[in-house]
């Protein structure tokens, strides 16, 4: 008769190794090959460029590391950019589309059609209506991979371009492709976007700052279909019993149309020319190109006091007298408060040296050649 | 063997004295809901529970989500634990050998026996929330609305609580099956349910961690709120399957561990 020692060793031996099979699985589904393609660099840029009216559904995942010091009125706009978010999405067209962000006990989608957008938020019953801008501030739809890809290799060069390893994203086999900024100004070390080849649709973006070989911004589809989706997923009415409202422009942009006198902005600011955008207020200046851009922008007062406290809080805040400065991973920040021309806020993804630099060439916000 | 042990646990006192006790949560929140008309902030709180004022026959669900976190499992892992290791602790176990049935049926015998308490206390659960809800709270039993935002029809809505049921159901298998291996390598019940608490507690603080995202998709809790995903539109499948799945790989792995142990250990109580 077999002891229990010895007919235990089989039956574990049994269970060993399915644990070890199971374990071992997702390493060797991810070891799997990836198909590459020798497409150049500017011809995988057009594609992505043209992708804007491929149509699809997917659940896609960000993750920012940027700890941005703002204040209560933009938390939604922080909390975008340094937390996980999970969304999913389905495409019709720009202006025929819907953008759901999950949380565990709701959701809140943003459907949008040729007018502008609702966004129904569940935990509030809340739809709130909202006509199409120009400018807006930063929301879920933007990080989507495909949006976002195709928003910064908007304006790359073909200089700035160079091909990377592909990868595997949601099931698709995708091409690698890195911009790196030219600009000595940028706080960008480098952006690189997975494309599906088929159909230019980036797959993954992931903004790496110059300072910290953690990604600043990670967004990837985890679940990916190329095909129409229904007209009836992405169209809105309020449900019975919600509370129906209409969305007001931001008030940073509003407070930037109120001043009809702006102070007047350089041509050029830490070697960055100057920029127009449609729809934006004059008092707002824009500077430069691509992944590198600098915003010279007027704020509240009551906004500017809320800022300078949360930067005074803030271990890594710099203030000296050219102004209070702090760098969030590649997104610098810095107020400036002169006495006769009220608040102003200098941000972009350019180093705190830039930003220096460039409230150094703005003297009538006090600037100090 | 399997009516005899269904026989034994539904006829123990304890076992609904667990299933009233594990009820008393849920109706004591609706209560103070009721009374203080505070229903939790948009996105604080359990989910459902600040629908439920506006819904009643939501209540099920908001008792489902209440209970989840910690009082579901600790009252599977109680039963769950005490299943062999509380014969062992009692002197039966030697007993109920004895008999020709085999190891290996008993083991499958206390499996059906926990299962059937799982998926009898989430229905109790889930039917006491709906008396609740629909006593005290303003029902709308004609329709709903969805997570998204569309409008459910009562057949739809009947149709996705029932599937969210057996899905919590579904989503206790993992602790059932850690407790019922503890249960086979200890004669305490109490350190076969510690040992799947502690099991529970960890995989809940590492499912917070970022650090911990790398494993995070293989931890035994980290789908269990996709029941939620029944009441978007649509029906957000990919949690809700990988949820099952999971449940399934642990389920399988630790009944052959349980089995691999229990049916060569020396049995001496």
């Amino acid at each position: 008769m077999a002891t229990p020692g010895r007919a235990a060793a089989p039956r574990w031996a049994v269970v060993g190794v399915a644990v070890a099979a199971l374990a071992a699985l997702p390493a060797l589904v991810g070891a799997l090959p990836v198909g590459d393609c020798p497409v150049p660099a500017a011809e995988l840029r057009a594609e992505v460029l043209a992708s804007d009216g491929v149509t699809y559904s997917g659940y896609a995942e960000s993750a920012g590391g940027l700890a941005l010091p703002v204040t209560d009125q933009l938390d939604s706009v922080a909390d975008l950019f340094s937390d996980r978010t999970e969304m999913r999405v389905w495409w019709r067209s720009p202006d025929d589309h819907r953008v759901d962000v999950l949380s565990a006990a709701g959701e809140t989608g943003v459907h949008r059609d040729a007018r502008g957008t609702w966004t129904w938020e569940y935990e509030r019953a809340a739809a709130t209506r909202a006509a199409t801008t120009p400018l807006a501030l930063p929301a879920p739809p933007d990080l989507l991979p495909a949006t976002l890809g195709r928003r910064l290799l908007s304006e790359a060069t073909d200089a700035e371009l160079t091909r990377i390893g592909p990868r595997r994203i949601a099931g698709h086999d995708a091409l690698g492709l890195r911009v790196t900024p030219e600009e000595p100004a940028s706080a960008v070390q480098h952006v690189d976007v997975w494309v599906d080849p088929g159909s230019g649709l980036p797959l993954q973006v992931v903004v790496l700052g110059r300072t910290s070989e953690v990604p600043a911004l990670d967004t990837r589809f985890l679940d990916l279909e190329l095909a129409v989706p229904d007209a009836s997923t992405t169209s809105f009415a309020p449900p019975p019993g919600a509370r129906v409202g209409t969305a007001d422009q931001a008030e940073i942009v509003l407070e930037a149309g109120r001043r009809l006198a702006p102070v007047p902005l350089p041509g050029t600011l830490a070697g960055l020319p100057r920029r127009t955008l449609d729809g934006a207020p004059p008092g707002i200046g824009l500077y430069g190109r691509g992944i590198t851009l600098l915003a010279v922008a007027p704020v509240p007062r009551r906004l500017a006091d809320e800022l300078r406290r949360t930067l005074a809080q803030s271990p890594d805040a710099v203030t000296d007298e050219a102004g209070t400065r702090i760098a969030a991973g590649p997104v610098g920040l810095m107020l400036l408060d002169p006495p006769h021309a009220g608040p102003y806020v200098l941000t972009g993804t350019v180093t705190l040296d830039a930003l220096v630099e460039a409230a150094a060439q703005l003297p009538a916000l006090g600037g100090v050649r | 063997m399997i009516a005899v042990e269904l026989r034994k646990l539904f006829r123990r006192p304890r076992t609904w004295a667990t299933i009233a006790v594990l009820n008393a949560l849920p109706v004591l929140v609706a209560v103070l809901l009721v009374l203080t008309d505070l229903a939790p902030r948009p996105g604080e709180g359990p989910p459902f529970l600040s629908a439920v004022l506006t819904n009643g026959a939501l209540y099920p669900l908001a008792a489902l989500a209440i209970v989840l976190p910690l009082f579901l499992p600790i009252a599977v892992a109680v039963v769950a634990g005490d299943s062999v290791a509380g014969e062992a602790q009692a002197g039966t176990l030697r007993y109920l050998l004895a008999r020709p049935a085999g190891r290996t049926r008993l083991l499958v015998a206390k499996l059906v026996a926990v299962l059937a308490f799982v998926l009898v206390t989430v229905v109790v659960v889930a039917a006491v929330g709906y008396l609740v809800g629909t006593t005290l709270f303003d029902a709308q039993p004609v329709a709903g609305t969805s997570v998204s935002g569309t409008s459910l029809t009562p057949e739809e809505l009947a149709v996705r609580t029932v599937l969210a049921i057996g899905y919590v159901a579904v989503s206790m298998l993992g602790v059932a099956a850690f407790a019922l291996f503890f249960s086979t390598l200890t004669d305490s019940p109490l350190g076969a349910t510690m040992g799947a608490l502690v099991v529970l507690v960890t995989s809940s603080l590492l499912f917070t961690l970022d650090a911990a995202s790398p494993i995070a998709p293989y931890l035994p809790t980290r789908y269990w709120l996709a029941f939620v995903d029944f009441f978007r539109d649509p029906v957000l499948w990919r949690d809700i399957t990988r949820g099952i799945a999971l449940q399934g790989v642990y389920v399988g792995v630790l009944l052959a561990a349980a089995w691999a142990n229990f049916t060569t250990k020396d049995i001496t109580s």
